[in-house]
């Protein structure tokens, strides 16, 4: 009888626990990862899988339909490491065709991060770019020359890159992993 | 002296126990990632209806460090919704499709799901203009409707009763950010009359 309360109550908050860290960290079970990026394709569908579901519902996301766009979140660089406000990072040089996309910095719980900047994304429609038009995007701390997306606090960040009207909306798998901006670590502090 | 299935027994019982507490904990962590979406208080819909009424084009505050509203947002979107419930009636929806720019509305069930979108490149004549049905209101639309001419308008069912419709615009600079909201801000959503 021990035995079962016992059982059972371990078994209660390992559950519990393990059902909210997963909710808390997911990027669900059909997730779709390009190198530093993942996407979830099914996010705003019937179709989703129960933990995007229940994600979105318990973060109060409104996620972009199939028809409107994709977004893609990159958590981490190329190499794999946890993306850390101490660092600099090279992001560029090339985006997935859309009539529109937007890269920026969002905290953890996907908000943007003040900063005397005032800057948390660039459009594709007010980037400098070079004469073929790649860019460039410097994202650190510390003010940088061209491109610069400030991270603000120090604190964990995610980089998040909207594409609106893009034909690959409802195949993110199908995006080459070279069309995707890469995310290069440069130095860290 | 201890008979020497003390140890072995004291082996099976913390076995049963961790056996009990896994499988436990494996149904516990089913159960509730399944009914998050059926309990979420907090969800979009939650908070969009803590905005205002059903029927009203309600503009989002542009998504920043203090507009803590709805994660994920883009700070170069504008966003308005409103609220519907298909109970007063069929919901007409229309905007104007801006000229260049990005547009989509999204139709959203009071669940978290999404049962439709379309963005300014569907829009008929530069508008959108569509009819948000139930299953049954729909029936009763095309029992009415002569076979010789079906009608061309845009009939989108709805799985739920409530739901709400999202409307977005991309600003191409901040500086455009507010020509976004009123492009979103013109979006209108009216119950028509239950028709019998």
């Amino acid at each position: 009888m021990i035995k079962t309360l016992v059982g059972g109550a371990i078994g209660l908050v390992a559950g519990l626990w393990s059902a909210e860290s997963v909710l808390r960290m997911t990027s669900g079970l059909d997730a779709t990862t390009i190198g530093a990026w993942t996407a979830s394709v099914d996010a705003g569908t019937p179709d989703a899988d129960p933990y995007t579901r229940a994600a979105i519902e318990r973060n109060g996301e409104i996620p972009l339909a199939l028809g409107e766009g994709l977004q893609l979140i990159a958590r981490v660089d190329d190499s794999g490491a946890a993306l850390d406000p101490r660092c600099v990072y090279r992001v560029g040089n090339k985006a997935p065709a859309a009539r529109y996309w937007t890269l920026g910095v969002v905290d953890r719980r996907g908000f943007p991060i003040a900063n005397p900047a005032e800057r948390s994304i660039f459009r594709s429609s007010e980037l400098l770019r070079d004469e073929n038009g790649g860019f460039v995007i410097t994202v650190s701390a510390s003010a940088r020359p061209g491109n610069w997306l400030p991270v603000g606090a120090p604190q964990g960040f995610y980089l998040v890159l909207r594409l609106y009207d893009t034909p690959f909306s409802a195949t993110a798998t199908a995006i080459d992993k070279n069309a995707l901006p890469r995310v290069v670590r440069e130095s860290c502090r | 002296m201890r008979s020497p299935a003390g140890p072995a027994r004291l082996l099976f019982d913390f076995a049963t126990i961790a056996l009990g507490a896994a499988m436990t904990a494996g149904l516990v962590h089913i159960v509730a990632i399944l009914i998050v979406p059926l309990y979420a208080s907090n969800d979009a819909f939650a908070r969009l209806s803590s905005l205002g009424p059903v029927n009203r084009t309600i503009a989002l505050a542009q998504t920043g460090p203090n507009s803590r509203l709805i994660p994920f947002g883009d700070p170069a979107v504008a966003g308005a919704f409103c609220r519907y419930d298909l109970r007063d009636g069929p919901l007409r929806v229309r905007a104007p499709a801006a000229r260049y720019e990005y547009s989509s509305l999204s139709f959203h069930t009071n669940h978290g799901g999404i049962f439709y979108a379309l963005t300014d490149r569907a829009a008929a004549q530069g508008e959108f203009n569509a009819l948000v049905v139930t299953d049954d209101q729909l029936r009763a639309i095309t029992a009415r409707e002569s076979e010789d001419e079906p009608s061309q308008e845009l009939r989108i069912v709805s799985p739920t009763n409530e739901g709400f419709v999202m409307m977005r615009s991309f600003s191409e600079a901040p500086s455009l950010f507010m020509e976004a909201q009123a492009r979103v801000g013109a979006l209108k959503c009216q119950s028509e009359a239950p028709q019998s």
